[in-house]
């Protein structure tokens, strides 16, 4: 979803000091909405990003525009507009790394193990909100990379769904630009995509042959419930617009779609504190996921 | 380790001294890093920096350096003044420690060690006010403390402790790990005799030892525990030992954890994600100013995004 921010200059300069205490309750309430986090040091981050709505909204303190997403009739209006520009359309190609070294190093190396003694040789995964396909055909080429060496002998396939059609088709089709491809290597890119002109690159037959698509709505419970057997899961800033009681109802889901020892990935800013205690959170260089633990290794910690 | 090999370290140990020459600083300046920081005299800390001439010209360095705005500081006061006493003070620690190891025998890169350190005293210290420990000084300096051990045994056994780094470095597991294996004991042991020989207080010292594993002691205390989950926690933000370690770790699961709760039931509703995301707002600070005091050799740090 490449947006690029406007950035024209707004009619009324709003006092968007990052200091201003209101902007601390904003925080607060972004991260009880959302799960989504700015630490002190990154409040004038959410600081713009609010003066870009007060601008919009020609509202100059911190604090009146506090009340527009508390108190004002459209409050749940405002907040989606303040979470859209918070989330902005930042989707690429292996945007989190950290995520694959943990797949990587630890998870996968974990999950071969123990499924390597009793079950068919065969890995699911499932981007749930994959959006125009980015996350599910990053995944794929890094499974790929890894078919003949940590993957030998194991099969795989990729789940990957969105509520969006028009998204769906966009990631069908798979045909991408720098801004999908800036952290895609030369290599990578060779082996995985043709050029199609227009300076974009369409994925090819290899790097498709993985992934499935599919419309699920993750709050149709009937859908939900079907899927069974995954091994990981990606919902990355998909929840973040969900209220607490729905969030839950797809985090509930989500675990009992993973089976014994599978992991959840989310955003990188984004928590499940107080929305789910069954799954373990762990902590990888750079990263964290939920787990669900194995009733044997439910015990303690894994160094 | 055999009570052999722990006399012979021990006899290093009381043999630092004279290798190295600890600055005269050094002493008050450990006991300065215990009193919360309301507690310590501007004018005490200006008249222990101005004893070490090299040190003042650091201090007075870093407070013109454009981090703190690139003021025209001419005096140690106004330094620490721009600077803030949190921050002179375990900058003051690790000019001291560079001065007490000599230039080749710096086996670990200083400014992945401080980095470390600095920010393990940090993240101990909050950890410690967020379950309402009652000293969170203490924890800090237990934080700053914690791998002192390093630093002996860059001195003492430089060649097999740079094997260790190498070794751990290639196979990216802990340190310690390997410590074990190629010297027979680890830095959580050494670190262990360095801070009793300075005469720090026996929770300190208990703290230092057991950092990596809180079981060593049948009751370790929350000092350790605190250390040990904020290790933990720093090597997986990119502030760990200067290498990329393989390691995926259940906070909650870990005996440390464990074994806090039962005293400070707070720690019960501490959102751990938070918490982390704290750490890496933090990062940029505790980066900055380890450059500015031990010069800028980067360390691949990816940003965070
Ligand atoms: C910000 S994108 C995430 C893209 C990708 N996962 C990433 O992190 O780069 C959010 C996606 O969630 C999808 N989404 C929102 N609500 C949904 C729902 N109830 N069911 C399924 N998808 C949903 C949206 O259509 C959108 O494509
Ligand atoms: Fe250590
Ligand atoms: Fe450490």
């Amino acid at each position: 979803m490449p947006i690029e921010i406007a950035r024209a200059k707004p009619l009324v300069t709003p006092d968007s000091n990052p200091g201003d205490p209101a902007f601390l309750k904003i925080r607060d309430l972004i991260y009880r909405i959302s799960g989504i986090y700015h630490s002190e040091e990154k409040l004038y981050l959410l600081s713009s990003r609010c003066a870009r709505r007060m601008a919009a909204l020609r509202v100059t303190s911190p604090a009146e525009y506090f009340e527009h997403l508390t108190m004002r009739g459209n409050r749940d209006v405002e907040l989606r507009l303040l979470l859209n520009e918070i989330t902005i359309g930042e989707t690429y190609m292996f945007r989190h790394p950290c995520q694959l070294d943990a797949l990587r190093n630890v998870i996968l190396p974990q999950i071969l193990q123990v499924k390597g003694l009793i079950s068919l040789k065969r890995l699911r995964f499932w981007c749930a909100g994959c959006s125009t396909g980015e996350e599910p055909h990053t995944l794929a080429m890094f499974l790929l990379e890894e078919k003949d060496k940590l993957l030998a002998g194991w099969t795989f396939d990729i789940l990957a769904t969105d509520l969006n059609d028009n998204s769906l088709e966009a990631a069908r089709a798979g045909i991408y630009g720098e801004y999908a491809l800036r952290s895609t290597s030369d290599a990578m890119r060779r082996k995985y995509f043709k050029d199609v002109g227009d300076k974009k690159l369409q994925a090819n037959d290899l790097l498709k042959a993985p992934i499935h698509f599919d419309r699920i709505n993750l709050r149709d419970d009937s859908k939900m419930l079907f899927q069974k057997g995954i091994d990981i899961i990606f919902c990355c800033n998909v929840l973040i617009y969900f209220d607490l009681a729905s969030k839950r109802r797809v985090v509930q889901h989500f675990y009992s779609n993973l089976l014994p020892g599978g992991y959840l990935f989310m955003g990188s800013a984004e928590s499940l504190f107080q929305v789910d205690d069954s799954f373990r959170l762990v902590h990888f260089p750079g990263t964290t996921a939920y787990w669900k633990a194995t009733p044997a290794q439910a015990g303690g910690g894994k160094k | 380790m055999n009570a052999k090999l722990q006399s012979q370290l021990q006899a290093q140990i009381d043999k630092l001294d004279s290798v190295s020459t600890a600055p005269a600083i050094l002493m008050p300046l450990l006991d300065m890093l215990r009193l919360p920081s309301d507690r310590i005299k501007l004018e005490k800390v200006v008249e222990l920096i101005s004893y070490d001439g090299s040190i003042a010209g650091q201090c007075l360095r870093l407070a013109n350096s454009p981090l703190f705005g690139r003021r025209q500081t001419e005096t140690v006061r106004s330094a620490v003044m721009a600077l803030g006493l949190e921050r002179v003070r375990s900058m003051l620690f690790g000019l001291c420690m560079n001065e007490v190891i000599p230039r080749d025998k710096w086996v670990f890169a200083p400014d992945a060690f401080w980095r470390h350190s600095l920010g393990c005293a940090l993240i101990t210290q909050r950890m410690a006010e967020r379950i309402e420990y009652p000293e969170p000084e203490k924890a800090y300096l237990a934080g700053l403390l914690h791998d002192l051990g390093f630093l002996v045994n860059s001195v003492l056994y430089t060649e097999k402790f740079r094997e260790c780094l190498r070794l751990a470095a290639e196979e990216h597991i802990p340190i310690h790990v390997i410590e074990e294996q190629v010297l027979g004991f680890t830095h959580c042991e050494t670190g262990q005799m360095l801070c009793e020989h300075w005469g720090l207080s026996k929770e300190l010292v208990d703290a230092v030892h057991c950092h990596h594993d809180v079981s060593l002691l049948p009751n370790a205390g929350p000092l350790a525990c605190l250390v040990h989950l904020s290790d933990l926690l720093c090597r997986v933000r990119y502030l760990g030992y200067g290498y990329d370690e393989i390691m995926g770790v259940d906070l909650g699961g870990d005996a440390a954890w464990q074994t806090l709760i039962r005293a400070y039931p707070a720690l019960e509703n501490m959102d751990l994600v938070r918490f982390t995301f704290d750490i890496d707002g933090a990062m940029e600070q505790i980066v900055a100013t380890v450059d500015s005091v031990f010069g800028a050799r980067t360390i691949a740090a990816p940003a965070t995004s």
